[in-house]
């Protein structure tokens, strides 16, 4: 298993690094992380060093997009990831209820990963779903209207 | 065989859009045309159909209204819904009537005539026309549209850049999402007709990650344009092959919305704001001239291409001209997308619009221009929706998102809620902004505790100040404002706290 994830972030480099070289530009630090976390899941901080060297930039210039960028994660989430929309329009409808909701529902806390591996939560600054909100983004679906009560319900969705 | 259309809008679909879809997927004798949404959302899922005197609509439809709407029963013509026939649709006129991704659709509704327009005339021409006008960028900051691309056309660079900022973050909007879902192709004609102003060769949409459905329309339609042959599908720059267009993704970050953050990030690096000048237009991306604009500021210009400057400099008011885009959201009976000509007041657009307060909830605040607006309490709804009475007032319009709280709103709360998000948002450049986010979020939790010190009220205003003052840009600028204006307005609530 960590082998293959080893080859993957190898081709994914090698890709990257093609990229920027035909375009004759400094290579796209965010897009490359992106990339290796699409196909890993996540950008294992112990990856730093290589793709630093692929990347040919230092590992401070690639942790500090790793950690600037709230989307990109050092460890990959749970089956599916819950996102709760926090964004005015969203704590207008009085969001508090969905996230209480669903801390009952899953027993775990924004950040918080189902001791089954099942979901993990986080909170997020709109989804632009306002006029249908309180929202919840599962994965790339956005559910609207969410009631609190139907919250359990719309996660049986998701194995 | 029936046809229906049904929206295939994200906020539709989070309304249940698709459940109807899945239910009638296999009726005989049915065809479902996905259309873009008309921004009635508080109608959504909305279903229409072709009947003599124009389209009819069922509103709130559930999977067993199909046969009423097959029967024809019930219904209403979409030209008599109030919330629509008041507006005056310019750039979402289209908006519920076409398929996004149908070019054929989007040249029958009158797309790409602005671009038609734009190859007849000289880059002077078309900037002239923008001048006539008197179009400013909808992304916030509404400088002139024409002076930024005076400024990148008379820079002499090898090279130059278009960009589309499509990180739409402002909590409470969402119309470029829609535009982007929408009517894709009305962002590339902008973008296009940008390009030639001001000698461009090379696009890029930054698109937010929290946008995946509006970044996968978006590189469908690249694609068909290319196929059509009105954009390059070769690899930039490549001689002869036209405007290149590309779409790339961020990785979260509300910062990134603010131009020089965007290009950092678009370069790949911390989205970090820089200090201007110089300004994009002279040296942005890869240090070339480039004009950053707001995905809905690009999709205006097609229009004033098509009818030209004069008739949409005749709407609006003296300094604000043409229509101005509104998101109504929050505690209101009827949450959408409006766009009217600039001038109204705030309390027209939510009695007219907004249709009054959801069942069972009383008005508290409003707050327009999204998380760095200001809170308007019941006595100022009387302000005009222009820049100029915006401006005197110290709000802004932002990027039109009006959000609407219940008196079951907790002002401490949601004041502490806009601290934190300028602390957790902040991207660390200037001091004001990244330790006075800290500091202001650390005040408001001790003031809800009950722990509040005399003078801790002062202190917030002084911290605010400062931070007004002293930030590198709008969103250390901006930040005080939501907090402040909500001491200024309800200010009992805090000061009972502080017992």
């Amino acid at each position: 298993m960590v082998e293959e994830g080893l080859s993957a972030l190898a081709a994914i480099l090698e890709r990257c690094r093609l990229n920027h070289t035909t375009q004759s530009r400094p290579p796209n630090i965010l897009q490359s992380l992106l990339a290796i976390q699409k196909a890993l899941g996540s950008v294992p901080l112990h990856a730093v060093g290589e793709i630093a060297h692929a990347l040919e930039v230092t590992e401070a210039d690639v942790a500090g997009v790793l950690s600037y960028y709230p989307e990109l994660r050092t460890r990959p989430p749970g089956r599916h990831l819950i996102r709760i929309c926090i964004g005015e329009s969203c704590v207008a409808n009085h969001c508090d209820r969905v996230l209480a909701a669903l801390r009952d529902a899953l027993n775990i806390d924004v950040g918080e990963t189902t001791m089954d591996g099942r979901f993990t939560v986080q909170r997020i600054y709109c989804v632009g779903n306002c006029a249908v909100g309180p929202s919840l983004m599962v994965d790339d679906d956005v559910h609207g209207r969410v009631a609190p009560q139907k919250v359990g319900e719309l996660l049986n969705e998701y194995e | 065989m029936t046809r229906l259309y049904l929206s295939n809008d994200t906020s539709a679909r989070a309304a249940g859009a698709d459940r109807l879809a899945k239910a009638w997927a296999h009726t005989p004798g049915l065809e479902l045309i996905r259309t873009s949404s008309r921004g009635a959302f508080f109608l959504e899922p909305l279903v229409e159909r072709d009947m003599p005197g124009g389209r009819v609509a069922w509103s709130n439809v559930t999977p067993d209204d199909l046969p009423r709407i097959l029967a024809g029963s019930g219904g209403a013509p979409v030209s008599q819904i109030p919330f629509l026939s008041r507006q005056t649709r310019v750039t979402f006129a289209n908006f519920g009537v076409t398929q996004p991704l149908s070019l054929d659709e989007y040249s029958a509704c009158g797309g790409t005539k602005g671009l038609e327009r734009a190859r007849q005339l000289s880059p002077g021409a078309m900037i002239e026309e923008l001048k006539v006008s008197r179009l400013r960028g909808r992304g916030g900051a509404a400088f002139p549209v024409w002076n930024k691309w005076q400024i990148a056309r008379e820079t002499a660079s090898d090279r130059k850049y278009v960009v589309a900022n499509a990180d739409e973050g402002d909590a409470g909007t969402y119309c470029d999402r829609m535009i982007m879902e929408g009517e894709p192709f009305r962002l590339i004609e902008g973008m296009l007709i940008c390009a030639r102003a001001i000698g461009a060769d090379t696009g890029y949409i930054y698109c937010r990650k929290e946008y995946p459905a509006a970044a996968g329309t978006l590189r469908a339609a690249i694609e068909r344009a290319e196929r059509a042959g009105l954009l390059g599908s070769g690899p930039p720059g490549s001689h002869g092959t036209g405007f290149h267009l590309e779409v790339l993704v961020g990785a979260g970050s509300y910062v990134v919305g603010e131009e020089t953050a965007l290009l950092e990030s678009l370069e790949g690096r911390r989205g970090v704001v820089q200090a201007r000048p110089p300004y994009p237009a002279v040296s942005g991306l890869y240090g070339r001239p480039t004009i950053v604009s707001n995905v809905l500021t690009f999709a205006i210009v097609p229009s004033i291409l098509a009818r030209g400057g004069e008739w949409y400099a005749s709407m609006g008011t003296e300094r604000s001209r043409g229509t101005v885009v509104l998101q109504i959201g929050g505690r209101v009976k009827q949450p959408g997308l409006v766009e009217i000509p600039f001038g109204a007041t705030l309390e027209e657009v939510l009695e007219r619009f907004g249709g009054g307060m959801a069942p069972g909830a009383r008005f508290k605040a409003v707050q327009v221009g999204g998380p760095l607006g200001s809170l308007f309490p019941a006595s100022r709804l009387g302000i005009r929706i222009c820049y100029d009475a915006f401006a005197e007032a110290g709000a802004i319009l932002g990027h039109g998102g009006i959000v609407v709280y219940d008196d079951e709103t907790d002002m401490v709360e949601l004041a502490r809620h806009f601290m934190a998000f300028t602390a957790d948002e902040s991207c660390g450049k200037c001091t004001p902004c990244r330790i006075g986010s800290v500091r202001g979020r650390e005040i408001l939790e001790r003031i809800q505790v009950g722990r509040g010190r005399p003078g801790d009220l002062d202190l917030l205003a002084d911290l605010g100040e400062t931070m007004k003052t002293a930030s590198l840009c709008a969103f250390g600028g901006r930040a005080p404002y939501p907090v402040l204006t909500a001491i200024e307005h309800f200010g009992e609530e805090f000061r009972r706290l502080m017992k």
